[in-house]
C-alpha cells in the first residue's frame, strides 16, 4: 500500500515538475538548431527554448549529455496498429470492403499491444496517424501515440482526416492473349467508360453529402444516416482529405475534383508527383511521399527519379512529408522512414526541410501543429534524444519523452536481442 | 484425348463437304490431257532470273519446260494461257502453317509462374517417374513433350483457309502442331483441294519445340529448358538400352516409348530431322544455339519481332529463320494522358519491327516468311512491302517465299523455282510485281491444276481514299547505345583515397591503388608507390574506394520466371539458362555500386533451381556476365513457402505440407541420389545396365560430392537446426543459410557447422514465421563467428546495400570496418569467389566502387563502378543517359502519332504494340509490395 501510494505521489509530481533538459544540440524543426541548447519543461509542455533559460526556483535538471534532441517523429499515413502479420490473415484489419465507408474509423481498432508500435517507437516515431484501406472512400483517420495502456489513452485526436484512394485510371494495355484471364478484357474505350463513371460516382456521392449537410444544418431533427455524417467535417473544410494516388492521371484528376468542389486535399503516396509540382504548388496541395525506395515508373526516368522527388516538390514549392505504405509492409516499415528523408536529402531536400518532412509537415498536415511537429514554446514535450545525426543509419534513438513523459525504447526486437545476445554456448559442439 | 476428338470432328465435317463432288456420274466431262502452256508472262524462275516474256509447259503436274516465248515450239496437246501482263513465280511456299481452329498462338511471353503444384505432382519428384501418364496413351511423362505426334495423322484440308491462302498466292504450306513444348512433327501439304493422301507431300518435315509453360511440370522458362534436356538424355537412354536388352534378352524386355523414337531423329548423327523452335525472345536464340550444340540437335529459329535488340545474335548464330511479319500498330487510346504510359522500349518495338527483316539479310541470315502470328491475312502483304521500304531487296523477299521455304522442308527437288521436272506450282499475279499490294494475285496452280481467284479485288473504295503511306527511315536506337563500358584503361592509378580494403589492410587514408589489365596490382601509402606517365589516373581526393558490393540473393535478371514452383525438387532447373542481360535493374544496380549478384531461384520448393553468381557487365550477353570461375550452386527452401501455407487452400496436396515432411523430403531425395550417384561411379552395377542420366539428382549428387553449394531460404531456428544435421548425415557443409532470420537463436550451432549466413538486414513480420526476426541478426551472428552478409533479395534494395551495411553498425553496434564486409568480402567467401572478389588486394578483380563520402553515411552517392577496371557506371553521366532516353522517346511518340495518321491497321496489330517482350516483361512483376509481401 505504501508503495502504491509513493508511486502516486511521484507520477503527480513527475506532472507537476519543471524540467530542465540540456543537450549538445537541440533541432527544434521551426528553427534552426541549437548548439548546446536547452529545453523547459512544465507539465508536459515546453515553457522555454533557447541557450541559456531563466528557470524557476525549484526544477529538476536532465543532462542529456552528447545527445541531440528532436522532436517526436511523426508518421502521416499507416495501418500502424491493424495489422501484425501479413501473411496472417486474422491479424488483419487494415481494409473494409464496400466502395463507399466514411463512416468507417480506423484509430478505433488500434491494438495497444501489437508488437510493431514499440518497434516504430525505439527508432523514434512518437505518433503516427492511423488510416483505412479498402475502395474508394474508406473512412477517417485518427493520429496516435505510440505508448499508452490502451486506445482510448493513445488517441490524441480522432477524426483527423477522411481518406480516399482515387481509382486507377490507367488504361490496362494488355493484349487480351496474353492475359490471365483473358475473358476480363476490356479494350480502351470500354475501360475509358468505365474510369469516367467511377469518377462520376464520387461526385455523386458528394452531392448527397452535401444535400446532406444543407439538410442538417437547417433541420438539427433531420434523419441521422452515419455515411453522410462522417463527412461533414470535409464539407465544412474542419477536416482534410487525404487522396491517395500514385500515377499523373490520378493526381491531376483528383487535384482538378478538389478545386471543382473546393475541399481541401492531401495527395498521399504520390509517386509521380513530382511531374506535377507546379500544378500542386499552385493549389496549395501538400503530398506524403510514400515512394522514395521504389523503381523508376517508366523507362526513360532516371534511375534515381524516386530519390530526387522531394527535391524537385520543395523546389516547386509543394510541402512534403515522407510516410510509409499503407498497409502490413508499410507498418513493420515505419522506423526506415527516416532513411526515405535522408535519402530525400541525398539527392536535394535541404536538410532543415527533410527533419520537417518527419515532423512539422505532417503534424501541420493533419492539424495537429497546435501542440506536435516542433520543439516550440507552448507545444507538447514530445522529443527524441539521438546519439548522433537522426538521418544517418548508424545513429540510435537513446531516449524518448511524449507529452513530457519518458517511454521506453524496448521492442520484441530489444527483448529477443537481450535474451539470445545472453545464450549460453550450447555443450558438446565442434569448433 | 480432347485433341483426337477434335480432329475427328475436323474429319468427318471434311467429308460432308467434299460428298457433292463424289457423287457426279461419270463420263460427263471429258479428262484433261493435263498439258498447259502459259505464254507470254514475266517469269521469274527464281530470285533474280526473269525471262520477260516466257513460256512454261505443264504436262501430268510437272514443269516440263520453261523457255523465252518462240524459241521453242508449244507441244500441240497444251492448253494454251496467256499470261500478257502477267508476273509468274514459282508457287509460295508457307513454312509455319497453322490453320482453322488449331491456329497456333505465339508463344507466350507471360510466364506468370504462379506458385503452383497440386495434387498431380507426386512424391518421387519428376513426372516421368509416373506410373500413369493420364489419357494421352504412351508417351513421355511430360504431356507437352510429344514428338511423336505428327500433324498428317490427323490432316484434312480446310478449303476455307486453303483458298484464303491461294488468294495471297500460296500454293504449299507446312502445317505444324500448335500446341505443347516438344509438339510433333509438321506435315507438308498442298493447298489444294481434294483427297487428303493426294495432298500430303511429306508427313514429317521438321520437328518442333517451343518455350512454352506445361499445365503441371514444367512452368517456367528453365523449367522448360531442363525438360527439353531430360528429354534428350532420355533418348539417349532410351538407345543404350535398345543395344543393351539386345544383348541380355533374358534380363529384361525393351520398354516402348514412341515419343522417344520419336526424338532418336532429331538428335540422328546425320540425316537429322531439324527442328524449329519458337523461343518467344531473341535472348533464347542464342540459349537455342548453346543448347543444340549440347544436345546435338540443328534448329531453325522462329523469329520474335524482337531481334533488333541484340543484332549481335543474328550475326553469331548461323541460323536460318521462318519470320513472322506481325507489325506493331499506333495503338487508339481514348485519352490525351493515356500516351503517358507508352514507353521507350515500346516505340522502339514499333519502329524497329518493318526492319527485322532487312536485319536478318544484313547479316548474312537467310529467312522464310510466314503468316504465323498474323490474325488477319490483310496486312500481310502490306508488311512486306514495308519490309521492302525498310532495305529488304525484292530478290530477298521472293526468296523468303520460295526457294527458302522449299529449302528448309527439304523440298528443293520439288519446290521453290520454275525449273523442269520440278511440280508446277505457280503463282500468278496481275502486274509487275507481287510486292505491290495492289497488285490482284490472279490465281495459283498447284500440281497443274488451275485455281483462280474469284476474290472481289482486295482493294475497297474506302481503301483507296487511303492515303498511301510512306514508310520513314528507323529512328529508334538500340539498346546498346546506352550501355555497355564508359572508359577502358590498360592502366588506372586511384590517387588519395581512404580505401575500404575489406582485406587484411583494413582502411587506408590517403592511399593510391594500382590497376592493370583489370587487375590490382598495388595498393597502399602514396609515397610507397609510384606513377608511370601512361596510366589513367583517378585523384579520388575526399572520396573513398570500397570493394564492389555483392548481393548474395538476388532475382533482378532473370528471365520468364524466378520459381519452377511445381515439383517439390526441380534441381534439374538453372537460372543460367535464363539470365537476363536486357533488364534496366542492371544499371540502376550498378548506380548504387553492386558489381557481382547471386541470382537465386525463388523459394517455393524444398528443392529448387541451380542459382547463378553473375557480374553486372552491362551490355554483354547473358553468358558473358556469368562468373565463370564462381563454384555452382543451388536453392533450397524451408518453412511456410514450400508447405504452401500461404498460398490459398487449394494448395494442400503436395508434399511436403509441414516442417516435418520438409526433413523427411531431403533424407529421401539425397538416399536417392546417393544410390544414383553409387551407380554412375560404378556402371558395371545390375550387370552393366545403362543408367538414365537424370539432371535432378545428378545436381543433388554435386552436392555430395562437395562440387554444389546449397543456399537455402530458412526462418525458423528449429527448422534450420535440422537441417543442418540432416546434411551433415550426408557429409554436406551448407553453404549459407539464406535470411535466416532465426539465426541469432543458433548462433553457435551456424557457426559450428560453418555455413554462412546471409540475412536481410531489418525486414520482419510479413510472415508467421519472421515474426521472431529482428534487426540484430546479423551482429549477434558475426559475435559468434559466423561469416554474414546483408543481401537485397529486391531490385530497389540492391541499389543500396552500402546502407544496408549501415544497419549493422545501427543495431548491435559491429564496427564500420566489419560492417562493410557484410556486402563485400563476406557474401564473396560465402559464394566460393573471395579468391577474385570482396577485397581490394593485390592480384584481385579490379571491382571498385568510387563514393564521394563515407560509405556508410547516407549522405554518400556513388560516383563510379568498375568491374575488372572498366567502368561501367559514372555519375556525372548518369542525367545526360536518362535525358537522351526521353528525348528519344518523345521523337517516336511523335513519329508514331503523324506517320500511322490515316492509315487503317488491325485490331490484332495496335494490341501487339503493347506486347510486351520477355526481356522487358519484368516490368510488369515490378510491384514493389508484390514482391515484398512474400520474401
Amino acid at each position: 500500500m505504501r508503495t502504491l501510494l509513493a508511486f502516486v505521489i511521484i507520477a503527480s509530481f513527475a506532472k507537476a515538475e519543471t524540467i530542465l533538459y540540456r543537450a549538445a544540440a537541440i533541432h527544434p524543426a521551426d528553427s534552426g538548431v541549437i548548439i548546446n541548447g536547452q529545453m523547459l519543461v512544465k507539465d508536459g509542455e515546453i515553457v522555454a527554448i533557447g541557450t541559456k533559460l531563466a528557470t524557476p526556483e525549484v526544477f529538476r535538471e536532465i543532462d542529456l549529455g552528447k545527445l541531440q534532441v528532436y522532436p517526436g517523429l511523426i508518421a502521416a499515413t499507416t495501418s500502424l496498429g491493424l495489422t501484425e502479420i501479413n501473411a496472417v490473415r486474422a491479424t488483419q484489419d487494415t481494409s473494409e470492403v464496400g466502395e463507399f465507408t466514411p463512416d468507417v474509423e480506423a484509430w478505433v481498432s488500434v491494438n495497444p499491444d501489437s508488437e510493431l508500435i514499440p518497434v516504430a517507437r525505439a527508432n523514434g516515431f512518437t505518433h503516427a496517424l492511423v488510416a483505412p484501406m479498402g475502395g474508394t472512400v474508406t473512412g477517417t483517420s485518427g493520429l496516435i501515440k505510440t505508448d499508452g495502456w490502451g486506445v482510448e489513452d493513445m488517441t490524441v485526436k480522432s477524426r483527423v482526416a477522411l481518406h480516399m484512394m482515387w481509382p486507377s485510371l490507367s488504361i490496362n494495355t494488355t493484349p487480351k492473349e496474353t492475359m490471365r484471364d483473358p475473358d476480363k478484357f476490356k479494350s480502351p474505350k470500354e475501360q475509358a467508360k468505365q474510369r469516367e463513371k467511377k469518377l462520376l460516382d464520387i461526385d455523386r456521392f458528394f452531392d448527397d453529402a452535401e444535400a446532406y449537410a444543407k439538410a442538417r444544418k437547417q433541420d438539427a431533427a433531420f434523419k441521422l444516416i452515419p455515411a453522410w455524417e462522417a463527412t461533414l467535417d470535409v464539407i465544412s473544410k474542419k477536416q482534410p482529405i487525404v487522396i491517395h494516388a500514385n500515377y499523373e492521371q490520378q493526381i491531376i484528376s483528383a487535384v482538378k475534383w478538389s478545386k471543382k468542389r473546393n475541399y481541401q486535399i492531401i495527395i498521399a503516396a504520390g509517386l509521380d508527383a513530382w511531374r506535377v509540382g507546379e500544378l500542386l504548388a499552385k493549389n496549395n496541395i501538400p503530398v506524403v511521399l510514400d515512394n522514395v525506395f521504389r523503381l523508376p515508373q517508366r523507362d526513360t526516368d532516371p534511375h534515381d527519379i524516386n530519390f530526387r522527388s522531394a527535391g524537385i516538390l520543395h523546389q516547386a514549392g509543394v510541402k512534403i512529408a515522407h510516410s510509409v505504405k499503407m498497409g502490413n509492409w508499410g507498418a513493420t516499415e515505419i522506423r526506415n522512414i527516416i532513411y526515405a528523408a535522408s535519402r530525400s536529402m541525398a539527392y536535394g531536400l535541404p536538410r532543415d526541410v527533410a527533419l520537417k518532412s518527419i515532423t512539422l509537415h505532417p503534424a501541420q498536415m493533419l492539424n495537429a501543429d497546435s501542440k506536435l511537429g516542433s520543439l516550440t514554446k507552448g507545444k507538447e514535450a514530445s522529443f527524441i534524444a539521438t546519439d548522433g545525426d537522426l538521418f544517418d543509419i548508424r545513429t540510435n534513438v537513446k531516449r524518448m519523452w511524449i507529452n513530457g513523459k519518458e517511454v521506453s525504447l524496448e521492442s520484441r526486437h530489444t527483448r529477443l536481442y537481450e535474451k539470445y545476445k545472453n545464450r549460453p554456448k550450447p555443450k558438446g559442439l565442434r569448433q | 484425348m480432347r485433341i483426337l476428338v477434335k480432329f475427328s470432328c475436323t474429319l468427318l465435317l471434311g467429308a460432308m463437304i467434299l460428298s457433292p463432288a463424289e457423287i457426279q456420274p461419270p463420263g460427263e466431262r471429258p479428262v484433261s490431257t493435263g498439258a498447259h502452256a502459259l505464254v507470254g508472262g514475266r517469269t521469274i524462275i527464281k530470285p533474280g532470273v526473269l525471262i520477260k516474256n516466257g513460256t512454261i509447259i505443264i504436262r501430268n503436274g510437272r514443269i516440263r519446260s520453261v523457255f523465252e516465248t518462240g524459241k521453242l515450239p508449244i507441244p500441240p496437246d497444251c492448253r494454251v494461257w496467256r499470261m500478257d501482263g502477267k508476273t509468274i513465280y514459282a508457287g509460295f511456299i508457307e513454312p509455319y502453317l497453322s490453320i482453322g481452329d488449331d491456329k497456333a498462338n505465339p508463344v507466350s511471353n507471360r510466364w506468370t509462374v504462379p506458385i503452383d503444384a497440386r495434387s498431380s505432382i507426386n512424391f518421387k519428384g519428376v513426372p516421368t517417374t509416373k506410373g500413369d501418364m493420364g489419357d494421352i496413351g504412351p508417351g513421355y511423362g511430360i504431356e507437352e513433350i510429344r514428338p511423336q505426334y505428327k500433324v498428317s495423322d490427323t490432316f484434312s484440308p480446310n478449303e476455307k483457309e486453303f483458298s484464303a491462302l491461294r488468294e495471297l498466292g500460296y500454293t504449299a504450306g507446312n502445317l505444324i502442331p500448335t500446341s505443347g513444348i516438344i509438339r510433333g512433327s509438321s506435315t507438308s501439304v498442298l493447298l489444294g483441294q481434294g483427297d487428303p493422301n493426294n495432298l500430303i507431300l511429306d508427313p514429317s518435315t521438321l520437328q518442333h519445340m517451343a518455350f512454352s509453360p506445361a499445365k503441371n511440370y514444367p512452368k517456367s522458362l528453365m523449367g522448360v529448358i531442363a525438360a527439353i534436356r531430360q528429354t534428350v538424355f532420355d533418348t539417349i537412354h532410351y538407345q543404350k538400352m535398345r543395344t543393351w536388352t539386345e544383348q541380355n534378352q533374358g534380363l529384361s524386355r525393351m520398354k516402348y516409348n514412341p515419343a522417344l523414337a520419336a526424338m532418336e531423329n532429331v538428335i540422328a548423327p546425320d540425316n537429322k530431322q531439324r527442328v524449329a523452335v519458337e523461343t518467344g525472345s531473341v535472348l533464347m536464340i542464342a540459349r537455342t544455339a548453346k543448347l543444340s550444340e549440347e544436345l546435338g540437335f540443328e534448329p531453325i529459329i522462329v523469329a520474335t519481332g524482337q531481334e533488333w535488340r541484340r543484332p549481335e545474335i543474328l550475326k553469331k548464330h548461323a541460323f536460318d529463320y521462318i519470320l513472322p511479319v506481325t507489325f506493331p500498330a499506333a495503338p487508339d487510346l481514348p485519352d490525351e494522358m493515356d500516351w503517358n504510359m507508352v514507353s521507350l522500349d515500346q516505340l522502339r518495338t514499333w519502329d524497329w519491327a518493318p526492319e527485322i527483316p532487312a536485319l536478318l539479310s544484313k547479316n548474312n541470315r537467310e529467312f522464310s516468311f510466314t503468316i504465323h502470328g498474323l490474325t488477319s491475312l490483310k496486312p500481310y502483304r502490306k508488311n512486306i512491302q514495308k519490309s521492302i521500304e525498310r532495305g529488304l531487296t525484292e530478290k530477298a523477299a521472293l526468296t523468303a517465299l520460295t526457294t527458302h521455304p522449299a529449302k528448309l522442308l527439304g523440298m528443293s527437288s520439288l519446290l521453290g523455282t520454275i525449273e523442269k521436272g520440278k511440280l508446277a506450282n505457280l503463282t500468278i499475279v496481275d502486274g509487275e510485281s507481287w510486292f505491290n499490294s495492289e497488285n490482284q494475285v490472279s490465281g495459283v496452280w498447284i500440281e497443274g491444276r488451275h485455281f483462280p481467284n474469284h476474290s472481289t479485288p482486295t482493294k475497297t473504295e474506302k481503301d483507296a481514299k487511303q492515303k498511301n503511306v510512306k514508310l520513314e527511315p528507323v529512328t529508334a536506337k538500340n539498346p546498346s547505345n546506352y550501355r555497355g563500358v564508359l572508359k577502358n584503361p590498360t592502366n588506372i592509378i586511384i590517387r588519395n583515397a581512404t580505401i575500404w580494403t575489406s582485406g587484411q589492410t583494413g582502411i587506408l587514408s590517403n592511399a593510391n591503388m594500382h590497376i592493370k589489365n583489370g587487375r590490382i596490382t598495388a595498393i597502399g601509402p602514396i609515397s610507397s608507390l609510384p606513377d608511370s606517365p601512361d596510366t589513367f589516373i583517378i585523384d579520388a581526393k575526399g572520396r573513398h574506394v570500397t570493394p564492389g558490393l555483392i548481393d548474395c540473393h538476388s532475382h533482378s535478371m532473370i528471365l520468364g520466371g524466378v520459381n519452377e514452383g511445381t515439383l517439390p525438387s526441380t534441381a534439374m532447373v538453372r537460372i543460367g539458362d535464363v539470365v537476363n542481360s536486357e533488364t534496366e535493374n542492371i544499371y540502376r544496380q550498378l548506380a548504387g555500386g553492386l558489381t557481382t549478384a547471386n541470382l537465386l531461384h525463388g523459394s517455393a520448393n524444398p528443392i529448387g533451381g541451380q542459382n547463378a553468381v553473375i557480374k553486372l557487365r552491362f551490355g554483354e550477353l547473358p553468358d558473358d556476365m556469368i562468373f565463370k570461375k564462381a563454384p555452382a550452386g543451388i536453392k533450397f527452401a524451408l518453412g511456410e513457402n514450400v508447405k504452401q501455407s500461404n498460398w490459398g487452400d487449394d494448395r494442400k496436396t503436395r508434399f511436403p505440407q509441414t516442417r516435418m515432411g520438409v526433413k523427411t523430403f531431403f533424407n529421401n531425395r539425397f538416399i536417392k541420389s546417393r544410390q544414383y550417384l553409387e551407380k554412375k561411379n560404378n556402371p558395371q552395377m545390375g550387370n552393366n545396365k545403362p543408367q538414365r542420366r537424370d539432371l535432378e539428382l545428378e545436381a543433388i549428387g554435386e552436392i555430395i560430392e562437395g562440387k554444389r553449394l546449397i543456399h537455402c531460404h530458412s526462418y525458423r531456428q528449429d527448422e534450420m537446426l535440422i537441417f543442418l544435421r540432416t546434411m551433415e548425415r550426408f557429409g554436406v557443409r551448407v553453404g549459407t543459410l539464406q535470411h535466416v532470420l532465426e539465426g541469432y537463436k543458433i548462433a553457435d550451432e551456424i557457426a559450428s557447422h560453418g555455413a554462412g549466413a546471409s540475412s536481410f538486414s531489418d525486414w520482419w513480420a510479413y510472415k508467421f514465421e519472421v515474426y521472431d526476426a529482428i534487426p540484430y541478426n546479423g551482429s549477434l551472428l558475426h559475435a559468434r563467428g559466423v561469416s554474414v552478409s546483408f543481401n537485397s533479395d529486391s531490385s530497389d534494395l540492391a541499389r543500396r546495400m552500402n546502407l544496408e551495411a549501415a544497419k549493422a553498425v545501427k543495431y548491435g553496434a559491429v564496427s564500420e570496418e566489419e560492417a562493410l564486409k557484410f556486402v563485400t568480402i563476406n557474401p564473396a567467401k560465402q559464394l566460393r569467389i573471395d579468391k577474385w572478389v570482396g577485397s581490394l588486394e593485390i592480384g584481385k578483380d579490379a571491382d571498385f566502387v568510387i563514393w564521394n563520402g563515407h560509405p556508410l553515411n547516407t549522405q554518400t552517392l556513388c560516383d563510379e563502378t568498375w568491374i575488372e577496371g572498366k567502368q561501367y557506371y559514372d555519375r556525372s553521366k548518369s542525367a545526360a543517359r536518362a535525358k537522351a532516353m526521353a528525348d528519344e522517346r518523345k521523337t517516336l511518340l511523335t513519329k508514331l502519332r503523324s506517320n500511322g495518321k490515316g492509315e487503317k491497321t488491325e485490331l490484332s496489330a495496335r494490341a501487339l504494340f503493347f506486347r510486351q517482350a520477355l526481356e522487358k516483361a519484368h516490368l510488369l512483376n515490378n510491384c514493389y509490395e508484390c514482391k515484398k509481401g512474400k520474401p
